[in-house]
């Protein structure tokens, strides 16, 4: 029996299970298991990009994202790009879900950004090179650098020479291409001086946004709702402070229409800011209107007391900073977990695991009732689980449900495949009892062309979905293909041996 | 060796004939019924499918979900409550999780605000743990269209390997329309129970090709590959095979159906379970059926 047992063991496939059976609990053990959202718990959000872009606008995209979250303090943030315009950020350690929701208001205020001087867009967000960390000096002036492309700062330049003082507009999301409707004094104080930072040459800012943004700024006189959508003439139209009936009306007509409630408190100067998503206008300094482009730039204000100079600061900063994502995003998905209720999702996931495990071994016994083939079956099932989570383990492939559900998988047809093997070569047993080693290869061998044949089908079937899924069904195509893969080149062929030894050859 | 070492191995053979036997039946039938009942079967699921498609889950359609564990209430209570406060249609379901606590599901329409049902939920249980999700009907569209993409592709991938290894049409066609039946029959089942289809039945319905061909692979082989056996000895040998695999792998499932409380698992699990009940009749009774009937013409495959 000894002497069996070592024969056993030292055949090579029994060898290379026994290898990678060690090498797995190794790297289990020593670089752990990750888990995904769905397990661990925190923010899963699914974004998807206004327009199908480039793959190397996609790079952009994802890149600043990343940065714009760190800047908010997050940590174990994961920004991936799939495709041509879905984007899956994964935030681990969320414990609230109003922290959950912030989070879906920081991706989808990563706003388009433009800088735009007497009417004349000069750059956007990707002309943003660079946002220096804002500086607030003891007189409560407060200033932002950052660097602006070459281009940009060639076109301002022409833009601004000998024009000291006019206003630099920067908008965050303005609502390009659109008719704006707004009540009598709004207009009134686009139409005047209030936006032209003391420089009453300048246009008026509706005349600025006119030119620059396409949005035709008009006075609510009553206007009925089909005369808007005409005078729109297949533009968007923006509602702000005028009737809501009209918005209802509008949308009725299948209109592109968006109604932003003017809010009693608030000044008239910042309900255009609002409206128009407008940051500055920022006074255009001496040094700048000299003709000379200049990349490094800033830009500066006066509050009256620190907090406030602060808090304008970091706004600034943080528009400018977000303004250089090149293309709107939308949240389409989002999913937030407890930690507290992850945790019991692990749980649940071993206990169901375990109980599967039992459960293949009391069948098994079951239909043969004989525990030397029963307890080989399912610990083969048990070694193929603990090499697969080895795998992922060193791969650092995040665990989430649907993975477990791979796992499962591979270990159902894994089973499955053991099975073939057993009656194969118990088959041969009752009519062939002669037939002795070579009896018992032929037959392993019928069921390997079972196994690969049905291996391979389920390869195929799951490289589509790796190649074709955007979001959560990859992992489950993973495992399920990890899984195949260490059965057929390294489980299956050291259970046959064994099997081969502990019934075949009896 | 010893003698007694030898028994059990011949003890074993023993029970493995005498659960061959008790499968004979299947061998006595007609091929013509084996291949005519299965498409009854599958008729009736098409049928019932055009008339009943099983529920779209919000990650394919779009909604919200929350669900708060710590709360043990009335379900129909709860939601006219929450759709009288919110004015929305509300659905609620209640679970019992593994370590007995109990909770609960509240489904609402897209463009719900989730932050909304939570307050409402906070107030009246404060220590209760919440967790939700969003999924707008844009997303839904896109996963549903990748979702049909992905099980097409994989079904024609699966084909095709099938076309590679046995060369034969016939036998073939029997294996390709046999994991089709299988899909369909488990599509059709889930429509029945009110199982939604959400992007883990989809994965459930993706493992099942993988099992389908696991099976029929079994069975064309030893019926065609195997010359040393008559036809009816080897589809008993496989059968019973058969029939092993699969009631090991239906009784894994329903561990994992029984224990799991996350909806993911469980409708894996519940598809799974149904898709393999019809691929045993799809594989021992239509596949061997069609096999058996082509043999029986004596033509060599």
């Amino acid at each position: 029996m000894n002497r069996k047992l070592k024969k056993i063991l030292l055949n090579w496939k029994v060898l290379l299970l026994i290898i990678f059976l060690i090498g797995s609990i190794g790297s289990l053990y020593t670089r752990g298991l990750t888990f995904g959202i769905d397990i661990s718990g925190g923010v899963a959000l699914i974004a998807q990009t206004e327009e199908p872009v480039d793959s190397k606008t996609m790079e952009l995209v994802v890149d600043s994202l990343q940065k714009r979250l760190n800047t908010f303090g997050l940590r174990d943030i994961s920004v991936e790009g799939q495709g041509n315009s879905i984007v899956v950020v994964k935030v681990a350690n969320v414990s609230s879900t109003e922290e959950a929701n912030q989070l879906k208001q920081v991706i989808e205020s990563q706003g388009v950004f433009f800088m735009e001087f007497n009417g004349v867009v000069f750059g956007t967000g990707k002309d943003i090179t660079y946002v220096g960390p804002y500086e607030i000096k003891s007189d409560n002036s407060w200033a932002v650098p950052f660097r602006i492309s070459k281009s940009a700062a060639e076109k301002f330049a022409e833009l601004a020479k000998g024009k000291a003082g006019w206003p630099v507009d920067m908008f965050l999301d303005p609502p390009i291409n659109s008719l704006l409707v707004v009540p009598q004094d709004v207009f009134m104080t686009m139409n005047g001086t209030a936006f032209n930072a003391g420089a009453p040459d300048a246009p008026p800012l509706a005349a600025r946004i006119e030119k620059a943004l396409n949005i035709t700024t008009i006075m609510y006189t009553n206007q009925s709702a089909t005369e808007l959508k005409e005078m729109a003439n297949g533009r968007a139209i923006v509602l702000a402070g005028v009737p809501r009936e009209l918005y209802d009306g509008l949308k009725d007509m299948n209109v592109s229409v968006k109604y932003i409630p003017s809010e009693p408190s608030a000044d008239t100067t910042s309900f255009v800011k609002e409206i128009l998503g407008l940051y500055g206008p920022y006074s255009l300094g001496e040094g700048l209107a000299n003709g000379v482009p200049q990349t490094d730039v800033q830009i500066t204000g006066r509050a009256s007391n620190r907090v406030e100079a602060e808090r304008e600061a970091k706004t600034v900063y943080t528009v400018l900073k977000s303004g250089s994502l090149p293309v709107k995003l939308k949240v389409i998905s989002m999913e937030f977990i407890s930690p507290k209720l992850g945790q019991d999702f692990k749980k649940q996931a071993l206990y169901a695991g375990l109980a599967a495990l039992v459960a293949v071994l009391l069948i098994v016994y079951f239909h043969y009732r004989n525990w030397k083939i029963a307890i080989p079956v399912a610990s083969t099932s048990l070694f193929e689980v603990i090499i697969i989570l080895g795998i992922a383990a060193l791969i650092k492939w995040n665990l989430d449900l649907p993975s477990i559900a791979g796992i499962i998988a591979a270990i159902g047809t894994g089973v499955d495949q053991q099975v073939v093997i057993t009656d194969e070569l118990l088959g041969g047993e009752r009519s062939t009892r002669i037939t002795r080693r070579a009896g018992a290869l032929k037959r392993i061998g019928r069921a390997f062309f079972i196994i690969f044949a049905s291996a391979a089908t389920t390869i195929a079937a799951m490289s589509f979905l790796l190649v074709y899924f955007v979001g959560t069904l990859k992992g489950f195509a993973v495992t399920t293909i990890i899984g195949v893969l260490i059965g057929i080149f390294v489980t299956r062929p050291a259970y046959a041996e064994v099997a081969k030894y502990l019934i075949g050859e009896e | 060796m010893a003698k007694g070492k030898t028994q059990k191995p011949g003890q074993t053979a023993e029970v493995r004939a005498k659960s061959r036997e008790k499968l004979r039946f299947l061998a006595e039938m007609e091929p013509k019924k084996m291949i005519t009942y299965p498409l009854v079967v599958f008729i009736v699921a098409l049928l019932l499918l055009a008339v009943h498609f099983p529920p779209l889950g919000i990650d394919l359609k779009g909604g919200v979900v929350v669900t708060g564990e710590g709360i043990s209430a009335n379900p129909d209570q709860l939601e006219k409550e929450l759709s009288g406060w919110l004015g929305i249609e509300a659905h609620v379901e209640s679970f019992t999780s593994v370590s007995g606590s109990k909770g609960i599901r509240v489904y609402a329409p897209a463009g719900t605000d989730p932050q909304k049902i939570i307050d409402i939920l906070k107030e009246k249980y404060p220590n209760a743990d919440f967790t939700h999700s969003d999924v707008q009907p844009t997303f839904g569209e896109m996963a549903k269209k990748q979702g049909t993409r992905a099980i097409i592709f994989a079904f024609i991938a699966m084909a095709i390997v099938v076309f590679l290894f046995f060369r034969n049409p016939v036998s073939s066609l029997a294996i390709i329309f046999s994991a089709l039946s299988d899909m369909i029959i488990a599509v059709a089942v889930m429509g029945i129970f009110g199982i939604q289809l959400t992007t883990a039945t989809i994965a459930a319905l993706l493992m099942l090709i993988g099992y389908t061909v696991d099976s029929n692979i079994l069975l064309t082989t030893k019926l065609t590959k195997r010359k040393e056996y008559t036809i009816e000895e080897a589809y008993l040998s496989a059968v019973s095979t058969g029939f092993t695999m699969s009631t090991t792998t239906l009784g894994a499932l329903l561990m994992l159906w029984i224990i799991s409380t996350s909806p993911v698992l469980d409708n894996i699990a519940a598809v799974l379970i149904f898709g393999l009940l019809a691929d045993f009749m799809n594989t021992w009774i239509f596949n061997a059926g069609v096999l058996r009937w082509y043999l029986s013409r004596g033509v060599e495959l």
